[in-house]
């Protein structure tokens, strides 16, 4: 297992570099420029604000320059945030994507599995149609309807919590929930496939006909094999709430890492582009990394090649 | 199937519960009683006074610092701000900055006259690459020293014969040379705090000003909070206790926040939904006009853009009311001129005239009769894509033309009008400062915002003489006059100029915010139920 983790992060290196060297020659040929304003500014003011940032030297020797600062962990300083650097940006917006993302994980893995046991386990009936039934809605309402409207009800109507921000705890339920049910919805349906498959097996009839309660054969015996799809789905699913949380953000303004790729987009911040997009990339790459080493050791009949 | 177990039954429930906990612990929605909570659409990238480029990031500035004068609220000449008075010489050419002996830094230091020199120094170093430079220019030597052919700053007209005088000298007489000094970029930054702090002095660690209030927090995307300062020379006319700058994205977040009692000031209502808080909450929907112009620049160095009776044909057929009323809502006025009237008492002396059976004549007599082999030329914008259309449809079904339409991300749209690579590009022209000069000077022959790409002699001929004029009126009259060529030569067609609409809650009081984006904290108190 070492070796095999040990050889995927080193395929990481030329996969990360391609990525840096794409999105660097990328993001350059995009039209319009950092200091791109409404009001064009003069001549001279231009060549001095690209003299500071180092914008006046050839693209190559800016590649290589931007190479060697990263081999540092030197992202550079931001174009639009005059007295940050990138590096500083991200320390402070990924903590908030990571929180947003992994506080949503939890509300998707709850919901959703619960929901999937809960129909698996009383297959055909009103409680399975009901599961469904929620689980199907929740794959088909889009994060941007569903997240204004629980800020209607919950936020302006009831006014329980706020209706954006993120300041205190109460800040994060809507939020969470949103991003929470979409991937709660996929889970669901998942687990429910999974779980209906495991318990139709032998093994599930001799654990009842030992005695298991069926809370152990549930959540011992059954759970186990029942996961094993939604730990595939899980992989490419953090990445994307990890990663993906740009509307989240937006709808509930979220200081997180996700609106600021975005805007770095719109502003030319070369730099801030750069850093999280590397950021994304390293991100996804150990992700499908874990997800692999967990369906080996969920699936005994796996093995590491 | 067996029937489920109790433990299995409550954990499901446990699962379904716990997301819902921390909403029992929501915190007070009412922040303290005199905050002030102002949304703030475009995050500042720069608080720096010499650095800053957007009306946005000086809400903040100016909350922060002050000039040697201030705007006035509601029109008019400038307040005194940290200066108390001046004098003017006799020759209009020398005004003496007399500055308030109590005003101090926000670090307890006194602000000196010599603070404001070494400021405006720094604004002229072209190092500093100060966007707004050209600001400073009526003073003398302050172009020279700028560009490089001045070398000693000593001979710049800046002079500060004791702590609490400041002598500026002007290149020549200017009337208007006070609403320059009331502009943003005039605000001074301690000098001491920038060399120590370089680029990092905005931080709210290292921030030092001279304005009522002070800077207690910065968290981008979030929110910028700015505190009451005491040792402000005015800290007793100040209101509020604090002011919460909060960061949106967009006017539907913007608009479910003010609707949970979250913001105080929102920055633009939704066009979908002003009618609605129209017919429901007439008290807080706020609408103010902006000296702020929406023009097509049509790129006159393009055939048949290049002959004028073909801009002027394109010009002519906009039946601007139509966009104003039918089209756009808001309150929009039509522009049939340029520089939005009253901007520095500016007063228009020609209107386009909106004549289709004039424009077909042109057209005609251009070589294109009934658009008969007129090229698909290509309407550009970044926004507002039913102004784009409804202009679309108004010259095919006046003038016969067919034009494409392409709606591109801002920068994208701006790097091509700013290079010439477009026909017909849709643009806004937003003014600096109260003075109609400021905007006409932008299509002045190889001005960098000069997106037309226009040359005319006679309208450089008349801004030139507009700024050898001593005398005000006649100095309006030449503006008047280069605004006229305007109308004839059609570089541009204006369509409207632009307004605000927002909300505010009923609990503030004393807002106030002028057509160029300037507004004044000092003046707002909160009367919260």
């Amino acid at each position: 297992m070492f070796r095999f983790v040990l050889r995927r992060l080193l395929e990481m290196i030329p996969v990360l570099w391609v990525i840096v060297t794409a999105t660097f020659f990328m993001i350059r040929f995009v039209p319009g420029g950092p200091f791109t304003a409404e009001k064009a500014v003069t001549p001279e003011v231009l060549r001095n604000l690209e003299a500071h940032y180092g914008l006046d030297r050839p693209l190559s020797r800016q590649y290589l320059d931007y190479l060697g600062n990263l081999l540092h962990g030197n992202l550079g300083p931001s174009f639009k945030y005059a007295n940050r650097t990138v590096n500083e940006i991200i320390a402070d917006k990924l903590p908030v994507s990571l929180e947003l993302g992994l506080l949503s994980l939890a509300v998707a893995l709850s919901l959703g599995l619960t929901l999937g046991i809960l129909a698996a386990i009383r297959r055909n009936t009103g409680i399975d149609y009901l599961c469904s039934s929620v689980s199907m809605t929740g794959i088909c309402v889009p994060t941007f309807v569903l997240g204004p409207l629980l800020v209607l009800v919950f936020a302006i109507h009831l006014g329980w919590v706020n209706a954006s921000g993120w300041y205190g705890p109460a800040d994060r339920v809507l939020p969470c929930l949103t991003l929470g049910c979409v991937y709660a919805a996929y889970i669901a349906r998942l687990t429910r496939g999974g779980m209906l498959e495991v318990l139709g097996q032998d093994f599930i009839r001799t654990a009842r006909a030992k005695g298991a309660s069926e809370t152990r054969v549930v959540l011992r015996h059954a759970l186990r094999g029942g996961l094993l799809p939604v730990v595939s789905f899980l992989g490419p699913a953090i990445a994307g709430i990890l990663t993906g949380s740009f509307v989240i953000e937006t709808i509930f303004q979220i200081p997180g890492l996700g609106r600021e790729f975005v805007n770095s987009a719109f502003n030319r911040d070369y730099t801030l582009v750069l850093g999280t997009v590397i950021l994304y990339a390293a991100l996804i790459v150990v992700l499908n990394l874990v997800v692999d080493v967990v369906q080996v050791w969920l699936n005994p009949k796996l093995k590491f090649e | 199937m067996a029937k489920a177990s109790t433990p299995l039954s409550l954990l499901c429930l446990w699962c379904f519960l716990w997301p819902l906990i921390p909403a029992c612990s929501k915190h007070a929605a009412d922040p303290p009683v005199q905050v002030l909570r102002i949304s703030q659409r475009n995050e500042p990238g720069n608080l720096d006074p010499a650095r800053a480029t957007l009306p946005d990031d000086f809400f903040i500035i100016r909350a922060l610092g002050e000039g040697l004068v201030s705007p006035a609220p509601h029109g008019g000449p400038p307040r005194p701000a940290a200066a108390e008075r001046w004098d003017t010489s006799a020759d209009g050419l020398t005004y003496t900055f007399h500055l308030r002996r109590n005003a101090t830094w926000s670090n307890g230091e006194p602000v000196t006259a010599q603070d404001f020199v070494s400021s405006y120094r720094r604004v002229l170093t072209p190092a500093t690459a100060a966007p707004k430079a050209a600001l400073f220019f009526l003073v003398r030597g302050a172009e020279d020293f700028y560009r490089g052919r001045l070398a000693a700053f000593a001979q710049v007209g800046f002079r500060a014969p004791d702590e609490h005088t400041l002598i500026v000298t002007l290149a020549r007489p200017a009337a208007h040379f006070l609403a320059y000094a009331a502009s943003g970029p005039w605000i001074p930054v301690n000098p001491r705090i920038v060399a120590r702090h370089g680029r990092n002095w905005t931080r709210p660690e290292h921030h030092v000003g001279n304005g009522p209030f002070t800077l207690a927090e910065w968290r981008p995307g979030q929110r910028i909070v700015v505190q009451k300062r005491a040792g402000y020379w005015d800290a007793g006319a100040v209101k509020v206790d604090a002011i919460h700058f909060l960061a949106f994205d967009n006017g539907d977040a913007e608009d479910r926040a003010y609707r949970a009692g979250q913001l105080d000031v929102t920055m633009a209502v939704p066009y979908t939904k002003l009618a609605g808080y129209a017919a429901a909450q007439p008290s807080s929907l706020q609408h103010s006009p902006l000296h702020e112009t929406r023009y097509l620049a049509f790129n006159t160095t393009r055939p048949p853009l290049n002959d004028v009776r073909v801009r002027r044909a394109l010009a002519l057929t906009l039946d601007r009311s139509a966009l104003v009323n039918q089209v756009l809502q808001g309150g929009l006025t039509v522009a049939r001129h340029y520089v939005p009237p009253g901007l520095g008492g500016f007063t228009p002396i020609a209107r386009l005239a909106e004549d289709a059976a004039e424009a077909r004549r042109l057209l005609n007599e251009a070589g294109y009769p009934g658009g008969a082999g007129f090229p698909v030329l290509e309407l550009t914008g970044w926004t507002q894509t039913t102004v784009l259309e409804a202009v679309q449809a108004m010259w095919k079904k006046q003038l016969g033309l067919s034009v494409r339409i392409a709606v591109r991300e801002a920068r994208v749209h701006l790097a091509a009008l700013q290079q010439g690579d477009y026909d017909i590009g849709f643009m806004t022209a937003i003014p600096d400062v109260a003075d109609p000069a400021d905007l006409l000077k932008d299509l002045h022959s190889g001005a960098p915002a000069n997106y037309p790409q226009w040359r005319d002699v006679e309208f450089d001929r008349l801004l030139t003489l507009a700024g050898a004029t001593d005398a005000p009126v006649e100095r309006l009259a030449f503006l008047a006059a280069a605004e006229a060529r305007l109308t004839t030569e059609c570089p541009v067609a204006p369509l409207y100029f632009n307004a605000r609409n927002y909300l505010l809650q009923p609990a503030v009081q004393g807002w106030h915010e002028d057509a160029i984006w300037t507004r004044d904290y000092k003046q707002v108190s909160l009367h919260r139920p």
